[in-house]
């Protein structure tokens, strides 16, 4: 589809507390389409700050992350790249509390230029992609943390995007849980050819990869 | 799943503080509904006692502070070729009880403005004796008949006779020979206003035509008198615009107690949902649909708080119509035209009071917001 690099990053810095704080101190490096990619490091190595600034959520102090060649500074619609190329897990989950299932998968497909009924239409069939179809009409707080992460994958998959971002995905579950929502997101990854970039502490789960990239004090060590 | 059920969803979740901003712009609607409705049928009743008087002009004075005219003017209204007739009229609001407090009008003993009026008893009064006729609903209020007598101002008056009008202003009124209300009032040789019946237009033309014509003329013919078509008299006369003025501030003060109810809540709420809206704009929402979201909660609070406002305006209204001291004026329903003005102001209100937190809302940085505790 792409002769280059989906993503590539230059030289990427992150500063916070006006330079006291270096969360990364020049990250370069390429993740291919169709890549599942997970980065490790102790706490503190700046794998989160990678993710967001590959996500659009953050900006850099200095350096770059480039989408097919773009930079994703300047004019780059970052709300567009959000909303049509990417998606996000969070280790929290993140799903609106006074929405339902169902409803809180919608939420991505806003941006969409989809009805009503086709927004439904595409929710169920994520749920039932990922196991939750017998849960459309719950709350959150109604669901286990491994359900909840469920939603938030499929929720992450609304917008049918190219890459999936997932910050600590497996962090709250126990390890049954967490072998459980791996397995999803290598399926979904080999189904739909998607790029898939993990951020973990758990040796095991940065296994999973097809790469690993190791964080250290903001810096790349391995990958 | 439209915006506008997740704002209805947001509004439900916080429902005791919900119910309190409910209540702050129900409030301002209702004193809108009930205060501005009244002085609107306080009008609505000057303008039916003109109609019914068959009056066309009031000649008034041009400036505001200066309000009665030299009486002698009057019969060079009446020499004009225009003019059919003309009424000087004083009038007064006056204690006669210290519960009750009426309209009173002086005027002449063969004034063409009281001739349309259907004596239930009695007669008409005679031109400078200390005699009243009374309105039916003042003289239930005041238990009075023919015959009676009364005390006004430390004055003893006959009532004479007791009369249905064509409006509230003239059922709920007392009415004296013209000198006998300038001696009460201290206003020898002056009067409020000369009513003014024209002669029919002449052949080919318009009403506006004849009105501005005969308006020209008496305004010419008596410089620093303005002569005021009856339904602008109406609309404009001093306790219509006091009655008009009372009514806007009051209710434009309790639209802001609530409008700030509003904007402290949709504050409250941006903050509470800080984390919230880091989600949603982490998941590629625009600045602008977020913000939409919060005006629509804050714009869906104030209309349904004026929906709930405009149900206890029209509560008040009925109230107003069914009391004796107000029965003759208010009316206890809502014009369309009214109840569409409540609502769109309740509704503007809303977005005016969502619209500084829907910025703030729109302006989070997703991330700074995804880190909110």
């Amino acid at each position: 589809m792409t002769e280059g690099p989906l993503l590539e990053v230059r030289a990427l810095k992150k500063e916070y507390d006006e330079g006291r704080i270096q969360a990364l101190r020049g990250v370069d490096l390429q993740i291919g389409q169709g890549e599942l990619v997970t980065v490790s490091g102790p706490s503190g190595s700046g794998k989160s700050t990678l993710l967001q600034l590959l996500g659009g959520l953050d900006e850099p102090s200095s350096g770059e992350v480039l989408y097919r060649g773009a930079s994703l500074a300047g004019s780059f619609d970052l709300d567009a790249y959000r909303s049509r190329r990417v998606g996000f897990i969070f280790q929290a989950f993140y799903l609106l509390p006074a929405l339902r299932v169902l409803d809180n998968v919608q939420i991505p497909m806003f941006e969409d230029r989809c009805g009503a009924r086709e927004r439904r239409q595409r929710a169920e069939a994520l749920l039932e992609e990922v196991g939750m179809t017998h849960r459309l009409r719950q709350y959150p707080n109604e669901l286990s943390a491994g359900e909840r992460q469920r939603v938030a994958i499929a929720r992450g998959l609304a917008n049918d995007p190219e890459i999936l971002l997932g910050d600590e995905p497996t962090g709250n579950l126990d390890s049954e849980n967490s072998a459980k929502i791996m397995a999803l997101l290598c399926g979904v990854q080999s189904q739909r050819n998607m790029t898939i970039v993990v951020v973990t502490h758990e040796a095991e789960v940065a296994r999973m990869g097809h790469r690993n990239i190791h964080l250290k004090d903001g810096r790349v060590v391995a990958g | 799943m439209a915006l506008l059920r997740i704002a209805l969803i947001n509004i439900v979740r916080r429902r005791l503080r919900t119910s309190l901003t409910l209540c702050g712009i129900a409030v301002g609607i209702a004193a809108f509904v009930a205060l501005v409705g009244f002085s609107k049928s306080f009008e609505r009743e000057w303008l039916r006692l003109y109609e019914s008087e068959g009056t066309d002009l009031a000649v008034v004075q041009k400036t505001f502070l200066n309000t009665t005219v030299d009486e002698t003017v009057g019969e060079r209204i009446r020499s004009l070729p225009a003019v059919a007739d003309v009424s000087p009229i004083v009038l007064n609001l006056m204690d006669l009880t210290p519960e009750v407090n009426a309209l009173a009008y002086g005027l002449a003993e063969d004034s063409y403005e009281i001739a349309p009026l259907h004596f239930l008893e009695g007669r008409r009064f005679h031109a400078n004796q200390p005699e009243v006729i009374l309105g039916e609903i003042l003289a239930g209020n005041l238990g009075k008949k023919a015959g009676d007598m009364m005390e006004i101002q430390g004055a003893s008056f006959r009532v004479v006779g007791v009369f249905r009008g064509g409006s509230a202003l003239e059922t709920g009124a007392v009415m004296m020979p013209i000198r006998q209300l300038q001696k009460l009032a201290d206003l020898s040789g002056k009067v409020t206003a000369f009513h003014v019946r024209l002669r029919p237009p002449k052949a080919g033309e318009t009403a506006e035509q004849h009105i501005g014509r005969a308006r020209a003329a008496i305004e010419q013919a008596v410089p620093g008198l303005k002569a005021v078509p009856a339904a602008d008299r109406a609309h404009n006369n001093q306790f219509v615009s006091f009655a008009r003025s009372i009514a806007w501030g009051t209710s434009l003060i309790a639209l802001l107690v609530g409008a700030l109810g509003i904007a402290n809540t949709m504050a409250m709420a941006v903050f509470e949902r800080t984390r919230e809206i880091g989600i949603l704009r982490a998941l590629g929402w625009r600045r602008w649909r977020v913000m939409a979201l919060i005006q629509l909660e804050a714009a869906a609070l104030g209309l349904i708080g004026g929906v709930l406002g405009l149900g206890g305006g029209w509560g008040a209204l009925r109230l107003l119509a069914s009391l004796p001291m107000t029965a003759n004026i208010a009316v206890g329903s809502i014009s369309a035209a009214h109840a569409g003005e409540a609502l769109a102001i309740a509704f503007v209100t809303g977005l005016a009071a969502g619209a500084l937190p829907a910025w703030r809302a729109a302006r989070l940085s997703p991330v700074e917001a995804l880190r909110h505790d």
